[in-house]
């Protein structure tokens, strides 16, 4: 049985449409960090414990309750036809260097990949995947890219920090980042309206 | 590899996601370690490989003849000992290939660790929440909460929906409105006539005639050309007016 704050807690992550984030539900339920914390414990040992059929997910910086995904064949069924297709080599790629290069720009992505993607970064964008954040103040001023909370929840992320290798990948971001400013620049002066330096 | 071999495990070049991909494949092939391949063998797989697909009609993206273009200039300058001294001054291309080709191996890498969170992700399924009752609706929307890509998208939702992809072939323009300004300038002193089709010349491309038609509509605007025409699609008789023709005026 669950005691009243997990049940309030529970309630919350059932009804919301999006992640909530521990500081919203400790405004909302008027509890501490802590107790929270221990709360949303509780309810996952409860949903585990009972053999339920959904669990607590760690999305976008909050929590939300969603089906365990051993059962995706069974409930995938009610929206048959009506789910995205998955992603394109193309558009995964694509999404990964505007993930940990973030905010960057199109000469920059396409330095890193080779290759034109246009197409990739529309669909990126139809899918809400990706945004536009702003402009870079250099010449041209080219739009800037960056990933949205509906990227973190499709790849099942709690945050930028947990994407796969982060470490690993800042570290060579850094070592190669004067490399893509000048691949990104040659490839932008062919644009003209697209120089991009930081 | 022989020749052969190479023919049996050719792969689509539609499988690549570009020209890194495609010399990473190579590399791997040969069960090479980015960091320590010879360039000059990669270079040339690289080259028989576009040729390779060239020959079969392969449509090419334009990425993968740059690549080709910049392995071939690397090696012809591994080949030239004139050049080694110049190349320790500048940075050594090949060692940023490699850097590039790294880089894009490790985005590589992560797009597919990606791929496997969507696989899981993709089966699970979140309660829809209240969206639909509390939304505010969308027509409601205040002036500066409409993004450029809002508007971009409805705009392509109106004119991609049902038209089918549209066509357009650029021709270079064959002359300019200031060059039949020269040319009827040189063709008309004062006062004379002329016939636009003599001054357009027989068989003149379209676009000429257009350009002529076009230049001639300006002259007549300004008040420095008179143009007539006796009954619909005749000829059209161009009389000069105005001694000085400035076209900056």
């Amino acid at each position: 049985m669950l005691d009243q704050l997990a049940r309030q807690i529970e309630a919350l992550l059932v009804a919301t449409d999006s992640p909530v984030t521990l500081s919203r539900i400790c405004e909302l339920t008027g509890c501490g960090t802590e107790s929270a914390e221990q709360a949303v414990l509780r309810i996952e040992a409860e949903l585990l414990s009972g053999g339920h059929s959904i669990v607590v997910a760690r999305l976008a910086g909050g929590y939300r309750i969603v089906t365990d995904p051993d059962l995706g064949f069974i409930v995938g069924q009610l929206f048959e036809g009506k789910r995205h297709s998955r992603l394109s080599r193309a558009s995964l790629e694509t999404l990964a260097v505007i993930a940990y290069r973030q905010p960057t720009t199109r000469a920059q992505i396409e330095a890193v990949r080779g290759v034109n993607s246009d197409s990739a970064m529309r669909t990126l964008l139809e899918r809400d995947l990706i945004k536009i954040a702003g402009r870079q103040e250099t010449p041209g001023r080219p739009l800037l890219y960056g990933t949205t909370s509906r990227f973190l929840e499709y790849f099942g992320l709690s945050d930028l920090e947990h994407l796969p290798r982060m470490d690993e990948m800042e570290n060579l971001l850094k070592l190669s980042a004067e490399d893509i400013e000048r691949m990104a620049s040659e490839l932008s002066g062919e644009e003209s309206d697209q120089i991009t330096q930081e | 590899m022989s020749a052969d071999n190479q023919r049996a495990c050719r792969i689509d070049i539609e499988d690549f996601e570009g020209p890194l991909d495609l010399l990473l494949f190579l590399i791997r092939r040969d069960e090479l370690d980015v960091t320590t391949i010879h360039l000059a063998d990669v270079a040339d797989q690289y080259l028989e490989y576009i040729r390779d697909a060239e020959d079969l009609n392969l449509d090419i993206a334009g990425e993968y003849l740059v690549m080709a273009a910049t392995l071939t200039r690397m090696k012809s300058r591994l080949l030239l000992p004139v050049e080694r001294a110049l190349m320790e001054e500048t940075e050594d291309p090949m060692e940023t290939l490699m850097r590039h080709l790294v880089l894009y191996k490790a985005f590589k890498e992560v797009a597919s660790e990606l791929r496997e969170s969507e696989s899981v992700w993709r089966d699970v399924f979140a309660p829809p929440g209240e969206r639909e009752r509390y939304e505010e609706s969308i027509l409601d929307a205040d002036s500066g909460q409409t993004s450029l890509l809002d508007l971009l998208l409805a705009l392509e939702n109106l004119t991609e929906k049902n038209a089918p992809p549209p066509r357009h072939t650029i021709h270079k323009p064959l002359i300019s409105l200031t060059e039949c300004v020269q040319i009827l300038d040189k063709l008309l002193p004062v006062n004379a006539t002329r016939d636009f089709s003599d001054a357009v010349g027989e068989n003149a491309d379209e676009a000429v005639v257009v350009s002529f038609y076009v230049a001639i509509l300006e002259l007549v605007k300004r008040g420095w050309l008179t143009a007539e025409q006796s009954y619909p699609f005749a000829d059209i008789t161009m009389k000069r007016k105005e001694e000085r023709w400035g076209m900056n005026a």
